[in-house]
């Protein structure tokens, strides 16, 4: 009876915690690496120039992914638990730029998704609110309205050797006016093996160049503060959306 | 005998295995749901309750923590404070907020009714849900001033919060959902429905005297337009008419959209126990409903974005009123006072 005892014992702790004792699961590591011409950006002391030919510098740099799902070839999606899915990117804090992704089922994948900023329209489900206090203590909540901010991108600028002027670029949802939250969808570079007991890691690259220049051109001299601004933040928030690029895979 | 050991060993075990919580085990007791009633001359509601459905310990949760200053960085400023329940939860005597260490904000503190029927928050609609509009008060400097972080750390200091969380959520946790989730729950259930006015809508006997009836026709022509329906808001924003501060330039929901077209737009407020909740106005700028008629009737000033109701084609701007008539329509307005709501024990601090 005893032995009976230990074995249910041991069975139990092993597998109770399991959501599904059937699928097995394997971690993802993603690595957000933020560059400007392939190479990782540096805060401050590092000039850029844009495509209107103003240089710049960069003192911050933040911005939420949400929504994590991984798509095999034949369309099947993982989507990671919603309400485990939201994190801050920040590029001053080194952690923050590895998300540690586990218990995702075990299959070969090869695309992958995720949002830029919050998804007010599944607003309350998944539980969102719990992210409160990280968006808080990373000044991620605008102070007069109960939103986030999807995207903060601050520095100084000149143009012509003149002298320095900061910016500020700050992008989200205008109360429901305006749906600023953007999904992108990545091709990864080859397939993302989920095995169990194993930690792949996929690097992302995020053209920081792009918040300036892409589908449209920013130019700071015509506005260098933009908040809640319904003409410049959408076209920020649409460049933003390109930035992203899967760059490779270890495992 | 062995065999119930062993029972007890698994279920044991399926009870605590899982539970990675830094609080103590505590027993799930009963949390029956409460009733929430659409009053029969209401609208649907815009909250979804079924996906928060009020219940026992959620609502005295969430009216502890309306009543506790612990949300607030000096320990003192609770919701209440602000949202005083003799007043139809507003903030009595003061034109606008004041929060902690005195600060003073920039508005009139709202109402708190029926919000479980509002789609939109505040009065330039800065909160989209009402779930999310305590995230506005308490991290505002001028108002409360403290970071979520800290309350869940105070909440969870006290062996009171622990419980009633615990009792209150499936996943026993303290946390922003649930904290939100609770002052919800609260909020919902403060309905006013049981007016003089809603009495005579429902047929529940009640009369409205003469004065009253001719008020309300006014009032239909005058006024109903904007503060429409049960509710007496078309929960629409607009400008009616009044002369900018300059101490704050409040630009209302220009704030929120950015869009120029709704520079000095502020919601159309419900009217529901107006008698109380002076002074009026975003800022608190008027403080009689007299005040409030002779602004419609002589106050008002043209910009870009007054409502178009105001502009008569002769240039005259407002709505033309004499004073018998400003009587007979406060008459009608008084008639939205609910004593029942504001005496209800359910929603009182103490
Ligand atoms: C310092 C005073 C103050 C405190 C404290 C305060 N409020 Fe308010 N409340 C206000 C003011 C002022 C407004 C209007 C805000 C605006 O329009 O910007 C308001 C608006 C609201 C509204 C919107 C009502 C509507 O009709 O749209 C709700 C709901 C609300 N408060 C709930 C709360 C809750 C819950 C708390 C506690 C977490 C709280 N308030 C704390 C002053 C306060
Ligand atoms: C064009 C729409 C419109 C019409 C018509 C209108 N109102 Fe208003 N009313 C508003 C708006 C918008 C506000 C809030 C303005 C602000 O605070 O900046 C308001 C505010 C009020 C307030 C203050 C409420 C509070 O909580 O402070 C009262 C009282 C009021 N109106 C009564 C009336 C009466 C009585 C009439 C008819 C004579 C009337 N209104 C006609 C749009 C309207």
């Amino acid at each position: 009876m005893k032995n009976i005892i230990i074995i249910v014992f041991t069975i139990l702790a092993i597998t109770s915690c399991k959501d599904d004792d059937d699928v097995k699961v394997g971690s993802v590591n993603l690595n957000f690496n933020n560059s400007i011409e392939n190479t990782s950006i540096i805060m401050n002391n590092t000039s850029y120039t844009n495509k209107s030919g103003e240089t710049y510098t960069i003192s911050q740099l933040k911005y939420i992914i949400s929504n994590i799902v991984f798509i095999k070839a034949n369309g099947e999606e993982f989507k990671y638990p919603t309400e485990k899915s939201y994190f801050l990117i920040n590029e001053e804090v080194a952690e923050s730029k590895t998300i540690e992704l586990n218990t995702i089922s075990e299959g070969e994948y090869t695309k992958i998704r995720f949002g830029i900023g919050v998804d007010q329209s599944k607003y309350p489900l998944h539980r969102t609110n719990n992210f409160i206090p990280t968006a808080q203590e990373n000044e991620m909540l605008w102070s007069w309205s109960a939103g986030y901010i999807f995207l903060k991108f601050e520095g100084g600028y000149s143009v012509g050797g003149q002298e320095n002027t900061d910016f500020k670029i700050h992008i989200g949802s205008h109360g429901t006016t305006l749906d600023n939250y953007k999904e992108v969808i990545l091709d990864l570079p080859n397939t993302l093996n989920i095995k169990e007991n194993a930690t792949s890691r996929v690097v992302i690259n995020a053209d920081i160049a792009k918040i300036f220049d892409s589908v449209n051109t920013h130019s700071l001299s015509i506005k260098s503060d933009i908040q809640v601004d319904p003409e410049n933040a959408p076209k920020i928030a649409e460049n933003s959306a390109t930035m992203f690029s899967a760059a490779s895979i270890n495992e | 005998m062995e065999l119930r050991i062993l029972v007890y060993i698994i279920s044991l075990l399926f009870w605590t295995s899982c539970s990675s919580e830094k609080e103590d085990y505590v027993p799930i007791t009963e949390n029956a749901k409460l009733e929430f009633t659409v009053p029969a001359n209401f609208p649907e509601p815009s909250y979804n309750v079924t996906l928060n459905p009020p219940t026992e310990k959620g609502f005295e949760l969430g009216k502890k923590l309306f009543y506790d200053g612990r949300l607030a960085s000096d320990g003192v400023i609770s919701c209440g404070f602000c949202h005083i329940q003799d007043f139809a939860f507003t903030h009595h005597t003061h034109i606008v907020s004041h929060g902690v260490n005195g600060a003073l904000g920039t508005r009139n503190a709202q109402p708190l009714h029926n919000m479980a029927f509002m789609k939109e928050f505040t009065w330039d609609g800065a909160a989209i849900h009402l779930d999310l509009q305590p995230i506005i008060p308490i991290t505002a400097e001028v108002e409360m001033n403290e970071t979520f972080t800290g309350i869940i750390k105070k909440l969870e200091e006290q062996p009171e919060y622990v419980k009633l969380f615990a009792e209150a959520f499936e996943d026993q946790k303290i946390n922003s959902d649930n904290m939100l989730k609770a002052i919800s729950q609260f909020m919902i259930m403060m309905i006013s429905a049981n007016t003089k006015y809603d009495k005579v809508e429902r047929n529940e006997g009640s009369v409205f005297t003469e004065q009253e009836s001719a008020g309300l026709e006014l009032f239909k022509s005058k006024c109903a337009s904007c503060h429409q329906g049960t509710l007496f808001t078309d929960q629409s924003y607009r400008n009616n008419g009044l002369p900018i501060d300059p101490e704050y330039n409040d630009v209302g929901r220009k704030r929120v959209t950015g869009l120029e077209e709704d520079i000095y737009k502020f919601k159309v407020p419900s009217l529901r126990n107006i008698e109380l909740t002076f002074p009026y106005m975003h800022d608190g700028r008027l403080k009689t409903l007299e005040d409030v008629l002779n602004h419609y009737s002589d106050g008002m000033v043209d910009s870009r974005t007054l409502d178009p109701i105001f502009k008569s084609q002769n240039n005259i701007k407002g709505i033309p009123m004499t004073t018998e008539e400003k009587q007979l329509i406060i008459a009608f307005l008084k008639t939205l006072t609910d004593d029942d709501f504001l005496n209800d024990d359910r929603f009182s601090e103490f």
